[in-house]
């Protein structure tokens, strides 16, 4: 009886192998589940939710949020890779699949005798060769749009069918070419996510401009205009009532009447302050008219649009803060707090504004913009669950091209990098002296679990390919991939198969530190909290 | 106590209640069978002979009808593949506005044919690519099929538009088609915008009135309400209409007012000065040559009596949208404030009045020139009413469909018989294992023509084996089901047609959607959540935009 049990007999635990086993199956239980998930030809996953909502997704990362675990380790496993998402914001599949195999192979060692201190010490000394081995296979490559276009359709292929993953390819990738300012970090808050739920998936596009979720305001403004100047504003246009507490008193009809118009007064003279700049910017110049479009940040109340709707004058209330950000950088001009010191340089430019009606929902384009630095990728389903999918897979497209970028330097993909790693760690354990060469050896079978399922997904004989590619790097001395049609060895780069380096560094990484974890646990322990819910109420 | 050890399953591994299906038998099979039992449910009520169905939804409301669209989306549907077939032909909805059941129907008869493939051991990822050439190959081919077109100049011919959408009306309203077509082609032409494309199916409005029946319903142009105007007028032709949406009734101040009177005299005069306010404010109304006055807020006791006195008529609408079509109906601007209207901000109308059909009484803007048609349905029972609501609303979203794409195709199952040839002649040439896929959309096709015949009562067997033959012997052959024997009939020639882009996208739902579903290996299902279901999105600040009336 554990000394636990004595202080506590409600308590649960579980020690040594116990706990071992429990950490090891929780490990290869998730790894089942995401298997089939890696690669471009991995299978799709259908989560239906408490509220019956449906998901459909290959991607690991939005597998693990939406699944419930509950099983202590696997939740720990899943936070890792979910971190490591929001670091990288991709490889989750591939991590989940690595820390499962390690723990197996960790597994059959510890079933021999080895002490899993000595297998741990292994692991971490073939992580550091590993991570040396990812510094020299890693191919320094100056970035231009070609090999952005590469890195993104590798990351895209894995999250969406083949003819969208080429589609949306460029649209992501020139959506950071639009963005990125020298060599600025980029920022890809600047790159809007919209969506509208009609026509087919396939009618996703980038739009160089702003696409705002809301429309004009006011049955009688334009629905298109061109050549527009735009004014964004974050003044209230409508009646705001004081902090304090205030009335009015009067004894006639006319002195109440007065008092309403008093009340307007302040409203109606923002509202003419902005026509009147309306009046003097927008002069015809012999080219036709140009239009003014208001979007305001504020509301504006059926007055004030009644009055700017006359002048012709597009009013949009209420825009989101983000968009208001945005909108400066798509168009120019910034945003005014007042309606007293506008210039025509606070204005911002757009070609063409036009409103587009789905249903109960209205949109506003703002498109044609002169060297626009935000952009939107409005994207396009059929149903919900098509318009999340291309949401997370843009995501992760738009965050693969942002650390190639960041890495100026790519890995060869389809299991090429985990090959050529194999080859090397194999010959560093034998420089290794001592049982901590079991554990090296152990993580370099370990890392073969991406060439394998990658076959094994697109029906090929799983150790057939493995030792195919093992092969023909070896021969020609280049890290050696998989064709995923053929199940033949490539060279990954010459079909602009490129993994990012951040990604595999940081699986490397998270995989050890995970691993280290599991094999060290030998006790788990639950404090008895059934007391809290045990029997009815007295 | 100890922790059991969890064997491998992930089952133990999450939340409890938490329901995990993995490989074909689970989930594949399981989704094909669900799907079929959705499509067999739908199926009866395809074609002009489909048998109606009564739907009684969540808050025990009763749907009579034969429409596919209302049904699966009253039946709240929980499966989750089964779910993805309710958003198809939601899409198909959205996208053309009929063609819902043979979207159901084709897919529900992809997957069953795919299931058979799959039993026979084809891999999923071959036959979604068949599939996906499949569809490749019937877009283009579909192209080819056109037999009939109604272009810029025709659609503005009654005739011309009548008989391009009867077919699609048949289907619904059997017997009433002529009628209706007639109907809805008229009201169509006469409200459709110089441009054509720019038509919306918003104006056409339907007005249901109970009582009498279907060949009593009309088309009044412009605007119809079902309510009782305010004033004693109730009748006024060559009216000048001017449009408020504020109340009839002295002006407020925002911030909370209080009358502060200190004797009885000031009293007298307050209620005086108020009175002569609104007077005088109605009054300059009248005076802009205005006749009847549409108000979008209360009307006050005072302020009507105001209106009588000056000869207005005045009417209460309680909808922002309805006061939005009128004023686009009549040509009219609504004013925020109780302001005499200028000359342009005032609409126009033939004749206002209130009206007595059946028993119910409406209020008729009418204007020859209107941009807005309203169709009154009568019928005896509600249910019927709503039937023929869809019905009119299938008939203009038809209307809405030429105006985009000219082409039409044949009917009757013409057109599924001969894509299903084409698909079939195409899927030979095809050297890979997407041959299957192809032939099995080309199979899925035939389901549609058999089941038309099935709901007629004729043998199926017998007809499919002779409409494929008929269509063997001719390129391009419109041979198609007779509803009335089961000798064969040409669509072409007797007027039969659909619309291309309805068979457009229920290729590409049904095609999209059977790939979706095949292609998921593992479902994972939350726990219902119980509780209340969550508020609703609608109504609450001024600001929100939401319709109002329904």
């Amino acid at each position: 009886m554990a000394a636990i049990k004595n202080l506590n007999p409600k308590a649960e635990l579980a020690r040594n192998h116990q706990a071992l086993a429990i950490n090891i199956s929780a490990a290869r239980g998730l790894r089942d589940v995401m298997k089939t998930n890696l690669g471009p030809k991995g299978t799709m996953k259908m989560l239906v939710s408490g509220a019956g909502d449906i998901k459909l997704t290959k991607d690991g990362n939005v597998l693990l949020n939406e699944m419930q675990i509950q099983s202590p380790p696997a939740m720990l496993i899943a936070k890792c890779a979910t971190a490591l998402d929001d670091t990288v914001g991709d490889g989750t599949s591939q991590l989940i699949c690595f820390i499962g195999e390690l723990l197996k192979e960790a597994d059959s060692h510890i079933a021999d005798g080895v002490h899993p201190r000595l297998i741990n010490d292994g692991f971490r000394l073939a992580s550091v060769e590993a991570k040396k081995a990812l510094e020299d296979i890693a191919e320094k490559r100056d970035i231009d749009r070609d090999l952005l276009l590469q890195v993104a359709r590798t990351s895209l292929r894995t999250k969406l069918d083949a003819d969208l993953a080429e589609k949306l390819t460029e649209a992501v990738v020139d959506a950071i070419l639009a963005i990125k300012k020298g060599d600025e970090e980029v920022n890809l808050h600047m790159v809007e996510i919209m969506e509208m739920q009609h026509r087919s998936a396939m009618d996703t596009q980038l739009i160089k401009g702003l696409v705002l979720d809301h429309g004009a305001r006011h049955p009688d403004m334009p629905k298109r205009s061109e050549k527009c100047y735009i004014l964004a504003a974050n003044v209230s246009l409508e009646y705001e009532k004081t902090e304090v507490n205030s009335g009015f008193f009067y004894k006639t009809a006319e002195e109440r009447e007065k008092l309403v118009k008093a009340e307007r007064a302040f409203t109606d003279q923002k509202v003419q302050k902005i026509i009147d700049f309306k009046k003097q910017v927008c002069k015809d110049d012999g080219e036709g008219e140009s239009s003014f479009i208001l979007i305001n940040q504020k509301g504006i109340d059926p007055i004030s649009l009644d009055a700017l709707a006359k002048e012709n004058i597009v009013a949009l209330r209420r825009a989101k803060r983000r968009n208001m950000e945005r909108l400066a950088l798509a168009c120019g001009g910034h945003c005014m707090n007042s309606v007293d010191d506008m210039t025509p340089d606070c204005l911002g430019k757009a070609g063409l504004v036009y409103e587009a009606v789905l249903g109960e929902n209205k949109f506003t384009f703002v498109e044609d913009c002169v060297n626009p630095q935000s952009v939107t990728l409005l994207i396009r389903g059929p149903n919900r669950h098509t318009i999340a999918q291309i949401k997370d897979a843009i995501r992760d497209g738009l965050r693969s091209v942002k650390n190639c970028i960041d890495d100026k330097r790519v890995v060869p993909g389809a299991g090429a990098f985990e090959v050529a790693c194999h080859q090397r760690l194999i010959e560093y354990s034998k420089t290794v002296t001592g049982r901590q060469a079991l554990g090296v050896r152990a993580y370099a079978d370990a890392l073969l679990v991406v060439p394998k399922t990658l076959a094994i997904n697109s029906g090929h004989d799983a150790m057939d390919v493995v030792v195919t590619l093992q092969q023909e790097t070896r021969m020609n001395n280049v890290p050696m991939g998989i064709d995923l049609e053929t199940g033949e060895a490539q060279i990954p780069g010459d079909s602009g198969i490129w993994d990012n380096f951040c990604v595999k560094k940081q699986i490397l990484d998270s995989a050890t530190v995970i691993s280290e974890h599991f094999l060290l646990i030998d006790e788990i322990m639950r404090a008895g909290l059934a007391t809290l819910k045990a029997g009815p109420a007295q | 106590m100890a922790f059991h050890v969890p064997r491998g399953g992930l089952q133990q591994m999450m939340k409890k209640g938490t329901r995990y299906l993995e490989g074909k038998e689970e989930v594949v099979f399981d989704s094909i069978s669900t799907i079929r039992e959705l499509g067999d449910t739908t199926k009866t009520a395809y074609g002009p002979f489909g048998m109606n169905k009564i739907v009684q939804n969540h808050i025990e409301k009763l749907f009579l009808t034969s429409d596919a669209a209302t049904m699966i989306k009253e039946l709240d549907i929980r499966h989750p593949a089964a779910k993805m077939v309710v958003m198809a032909a939601h899409q198909q909805e959205e996208e053309c506005g009929d063609g819902t059941n043979g979207c159901v129907m084709l897919t529900a008869s992809i997957l069953h044919e795919a299931e058979y493939l799959l039993r026979m051991g084809l891999a999923v990822p071959e036959l979604v690519s068949g599939l996906q050439a499949g569809l490749q190959a019937g877009l283009s081919e579909i192209n080819g099929l056109t037999v009939h077109t109604v272009d810029l100049q025709q659609i503005r011919d009654v005739n011309a538009v009548k008989y391009a959408i009867k077919a699609s009306l048949m289907s619904k309203q059997l017997g009433n088609e002529e009628f209706l077509s007639n109907i809805i082609a008229e009201a169509c032409v006469s409200t459709l915008p110089k441009d054509a494309i720019r038509f919306n199916v918003d104006d056409i409005r339907v007005c249901k009135i109970m009582g009498s029946n279907l060949e009593a319903s009309k088309i009044i142009p412009g605007m119809v309400f079902k309510r009782y105007v305010e004033s004693e007028i109730q009748n006024v032709t060559d009216a000048k209409v001017a449009m408020f949406n504020c109340p009839l009734d002295n002006l407020q101040t925002e911030t909370k007012g209080t009358v502060l009177l200190k004797n009885a005299e000031e009293l007298k005069n307050f209620t005086k000065t108020e009175e002569a306010q609104l007077y005088n404010a109605v009054k300059a109304i009248a005076e802009s040559g205005a006749k009847v006055l549409v108000c979008g807020g209360k009307i006050s006791d005072l302020g009507l009596d105001y209106a009588n006195k000056m000869g207005l008529m005045t009417v209460r609408l309680n909808s922002k949208w309805d006061m939005r079509r009128l004023a686009k109906s009549i040509g009219a601007t609504v004013l925020p404030r109780l302001t005499p209207p200028s000359a342009d901000e005032m609409g126009f109308c033939d004749k206002v009045r209130v009206e007595e059909i059946g028993d119910t009484r409406v209020v008729s803007f009418q204007r020859s020139t209107s941009r807005i048609a309203t169709i009154v349905l009568r019928a005896g029972t509600t249910n019927v009413l709503d039937d023929l609501e869809r019905a009119v609303d299938d008939g203009v979203n038809n209307f809405k469909l030429l105006t985009k794409d000219k082409r039409l195709v044949a009917g009757a199952g013409a057109f599924e018989v001969e894509l299903a040839k084409c698909l079939d002649v195409h899927a030979e040439k095809c050297l890979g294992m997407e041959q299957y896929g192809i032939k099995l959309l080309a199979k899925a096709y035939e389901y549609l023509p058999r089941q038309l015949a099935e709901n007629c009562g004729q043998n199926p067997s017998k007809v499919i084996s002779r409409l494929m033959a008929a269509h063997a012997e001719v390129e391009g052959s419109t041979i198609g089901v007779n509803i009335e024997s089961e000798d064969l009939q040409d669509a072409a020639k007797n007027g039969i047609f659909d619309h291309i882009l309805i068979k457009e996208w229920q290729l590409k739902l049904a095609v999209n959607t059977a790939i979706t579903i095949l292609r998921v290996n593992q479902i994972i299902m939350a726990k219902r959540a119980g509780g209340p279901k969550a508020p609703s999105q609608r109504g609450g600040h001024w600001d929100d935009d939401h319709d109002e009336e329904d």
